[in-house]
């Protein structure tokens, strides 16, 4: 019988996997997603630290690796090993890791990828059930592969941008550029399917008893993810036109941003649908604003004209947003069944009940900080606790070396001398 | 397959999923399912609100065949809402490699026979609005009862858990209330640009792939089953980079800062507008020695050689003077062109692509064979969107089990209902008759 109980959340049904994790921040959410899950994540860096640990922001003026919160949030849960990959002397060392990981996750250029390859092919070769999953930003093959990219170039070429930005001005000429959302999306991507790639490859392993190579394209991950920007153009040849925080769309819509008394926009819309129409009304009741929704002569003007009957909605739909605080809308609008929201900023939810009573966010100590800090932590909860599961800060630079190359049977002195090198 | 002969293998060989979900979320995980070869047993009923919206979403296939091997021209406004049931374009793209069943849930039969499919089933997924499930006797509890096995999830806005968990929401929400929308835009006072699409009715759906998996995996191993009440909200806050740790460090607010990098030394970086309408490049200078390359591209200008931009900090400071001086040169660019340039440098640009660039002359998109052909019953052959990684054993195949792209409005009724539940051909006709099926 399993220790497992039938009720039991996700945050540990990896238990018991092992993944190598070597290359640069293409690498880090996928790892970390299956770290949630339960996995043993250990990152294996070079001595001067992953890639990842200089990107800010930092928690210190300096630009210190060991104070990167890009590191932090994204490395939580995992061992920090330290060891030259590309040197000859780690190849016994790596071997011996290999023997008793699962999973492999190779991230980075292409360039470095495809020359750490051949070795884990022949790891691999010796281990079968071994899963080796590369995330570069266009693939290991195609015209593009050595290209080089950032996550704005990814965003540009994989279609997000082009969907994603301000209105255009009156004569229909865009005077903004298109708006890369920022916040390292394209690495989320790619993360993100990266982690379903090795959710199928673990239960192929199954079933079958093999493991396999997989390569994962964070250019096709950006351009999975755009909505129906591509259906639109095959059917009908039509191209979007992006527009101030709301969808693109063949042609442009009617603004929607408003904005409460205390100064937060609001997303506040109103579909077509009799529903909605009523409850906006009886919000303008709430809070004490006169109107004629409702009256026989507003249900004439809709039946003679209906453009001037929205534009009277939407009139008082600003008036009522500016009518009182953010909060106070939100909770107005969802109580009569209007999908309002503020639009927030990320760290408003950090005291939000809400988000407090699911355990949404992972509360992690950091002593050498002398305080815990909030991390988000999961994307669904069993009812009573989070499905992802987070208790780690982000491992110093080689933390865990002589613990995970003990454990893996190289002896005190191979671990003196790697230090060496 | 049979176990052992991996070659081409699915992963999700004999999974069988109950698909209760609708639009995009809960869709977008039992696809990806698809792809690695589960049975998606997709569950509608042929009154209007019961069918899935995007169904009868634009765009539409038009009434025209395709032109050959290429996309078609012009708004097809379709045929009203009951003739446009199987032509919704969207829906085929999201919906491939599934079976297609009518189920009447509001008939009493309607429910027995899904609690009967739910006894040799993997999971069952939904996205009704709170407590539709449990008003039906469906609800985790009651399904357990029937299979201790079952994995159940559902996904809404907010989560069907918590303080909020009767608020209504979708996407945009979603977005607006995690903070992803904030955080997309130029600085204030500007407003946010946001998202132009609902950005939180995709991601979810990858976790939900990833949960729904890590699950089938433990249930094939121990039997257990779970319930996974997924939040889109929840997604946006693990999709708010590092701002939310940033504000417990510094205890400013977060801030909006365009196409620019904050978080490393690199400037220029941005979008810069191409000759052309409406054309823009991403530009990316990482180090002096691609700055210098690019001085080299747009050939030595006075401007670029100035002491004030030799540096990457003084790069930064003066990065408004940059982008503009920049732009003038790029704007006398073909995008293309430039693109290749720059990449020849080894420096990092891209075209901001739009759907049709993807399209018609991504060429790595095309060596990659990302779009992939799908036939479909009624609208025929079509481009569907692919998987974006290549898995050497058990590739993804966004046919999946059916091989095609979405089903049509209770078209796999006869197969689903007479092989897989073994319904004798005059139980399925009394059953239509009674408005069950």
């Amino acid at each position: 019988m399993n220790d497992l109980d039938h009720n039991g959340n996700l945050g540990s049904s990896l238990a018991n996997f092992t993944i190598l994790e070597i290359g640069n921040q293409l690498g880090d959410y996928a790892a970390l997603l299956l770290a949630g899950l339960g996995a043993e994540v250990i990152k294996i860096e070079p001595r001067d630290g992953a890639e990842s640990r200089r990107i800010g922001p930092f928690a210190t003026a300096s630009d210190d690796i060991e104070q990167s919160l890009f590191f932090w949030r994204y490395n939580l849960n995992k061992k920090s090993v330290v060891l030259d990959v590309d040197d000859a002397a780690a190849i016994p060392v790596l071997t011996a890791l290999a023997a008793t990981a699962d999973i492999v996750l190779l991230s980075g250029e292409f360039e470095t990828v495809e020359r750490r390859l051949p070795l884990w092919r022949k790891i691999a070769a010796d281990n079968p059930r071994l899963i080796v999953c590369t995330i570069t930003p266009f693939g290991l093959d195609g015209p593009y592969r050595a290209l080089k990219a950032t996550d704005l170039v990814q965003m540009a070429l994989g279609g997000i941008m082009a969907v994603c930005g301000y209105d255009p001005a009156d004569d229909g000429v865009y005077d903004t550029p298109p708006i890369a959302p920022a916040m390292w999306h394209s690495y989320h991507l790619g993360g993100e399917y990266a982690a379903v790639a090795m959710m199928a490859a673990i239960n192929f392993r199954e079933l079958s008893g093999e493991g396999q190579f997989i390569d994962v394209s964070v250019h096709e991950a950006v351009n999975t993810c755009t909505e129906v920007a591509i259906p639109t153009y095959i059917y009908s040849g039509l191209v979007l036109k992006r527009q101030t925080a709301r969808h693109a769309a063949p042609s442009v819509t009617h603004a929607r941003l408003s904005k409460s008394a205390d100064g937060v926009f609001m997303l506040a819309g109103l579909s077509p649908f009799e529903r909605e129409m009523r409850a906006l009304g009886e919000l303008a009741d709430q809070v004490g604003i006169g109107h004629v929704l409702g009256t026989p002569e507003f249900v004439q003007l809709e039946k003679e004209d209906r453009v001037a009957a929205a534009i009277y909605r939407n009139d008082l739909l600003g008036e009522v947003v500016e009518s009182r605080s953010a909060d106070e809308i939100f909770r107005r609008a969802q109580s009569v069944g209007l999908a309002w929201s503020p639009i927030r900023r990320p760290e408003d939810n950090l005291d939000d009940p809400h988000f407090a009573a699911r355990g949404s966010f992972a509360t992690i100590e950091h002593p050498e900080l002398g305080r815990s800090l909030r991390y988000p932590g999961t994307v669904a909860s069993d009812g009573q606790s989070p499905h992802f599961s987070y208790t780690r800060r982000a491992p110093h630079l080689g933390e865990h070396t002589a613990e995970v190359l003990t454990r893996a049977g190289v002896t005190a002195t191979t671990i003196a001398s790697l230090r060496k090198l | 397959m049979s176990i052992g002969d991996a070659k081409g293998g699915r992963a999700l060989e004999g999974v069988r999923i109950i698909d209760l979900t609708w639009l995009q979320v809960g869709p977008q995980a039992t696809r990806l399912l698809a792809s690695f070869g589960a049975q998606v047993i997709r569950i509608e009923w042929r009154e209007r609100k019961a069918i899935d919206f995007i169904r009868y979403s634009p765009p539409f296939a038009p009434d025209h065949a395709r032109p050959d091997g290429g996309i078609s021209q012009g708004v097809s406004h379709g045929h009203g809402i009951r003739g446009n049931f199987d032509r919704g374009a969207y829906f085929n793209n999201t919906n491939p490699g599934k079976y297609g069943i009518t189920l009447n849930l509001n008939h009493p039969k309607g429910r027995d026979l899904l609690r009967r499919m739910v006894r040799d089933a993997n999971a069952i997924t939904e996205n009704f609005s709170p407590g539709q499930m449990d008003k039906w006797n469906l609800g985790y509890e009651e399904l357990r009862k029937i299979n201790p096995r079952i994995i159940y999830m559902q996904t809404t806005g907010v989560g069907k858990a918590g303080v909020y968990k009767d608020y209504v929401s979708y996407g945009p929400t979603a977005q607006a209330f995690s903070g992803l929308t904030f955080l997309s835009g130029l600085p204030e006072p500007r407003p946010p640009a946001g998202w132009g699409y609902s950005y939180l009715d995709h991601s979810p759906g990858y976790f939900g792939a990833i949960m729904l998996m890590a699950a089938i995996r433990r249930q094939r191993e121990t039997g257990a089953g779970c319930y996974i009440d997924m939040s889109q909200s929840e997604t946006g806050l693990m999709l708010s980079g590092t701002s939310i740790v940033e504000h417990q460090i510094t205890g400013k607010p977060t801030a909006r800062y365009g196409n620019r990098m904050p978080f490393r030394d690199w400037s220029p970086h941005g979008a810069y507008r191409c000759d052309g309408d409406d054309n823009w490049i991403a530009i990316s200078i990482q180090s002096d020695e691609q700055w210098r390359a690019l001085i080299e591209e747009m050939g030595s200008p006075e401007w670029a050689r100035h002491d004030q931009f030799a540096s990457a900090a003084g790069r930064k400071q003066h990065e408004d003077a940059l982008d503009e001086m920049l732009a003038t040169f790029t704007s006398a660019c073909e995008r293309y062109d430039l693109m290749n340039r720059l990449q020849a440098r080894g420096i990092a640009a891209g075209v901001v692509q739009k759907a049709s660039d993807r399209f018609d002359r991504d060429p790595q998109l095309k060596a990659r064979g990302y779009f992939v052909e799908l036939p479909h019953s009624e609208i025929g052959t079509w481009p569907i969107e692919g998987f974006p990684a290549k898995l050497s054993r058990s590739p993804a195949n966004v046919g999946g089990a059916t091989g095609r792209a979405a089903p049509k409005l209770g078209e796999d009724n006869d197969f689903v209902y007479g092989k897989l539940v073994g319904l004798s051909a005059d139980e399925m006709s009394s059953l239509a008759e009674e408005g069950v099926i």
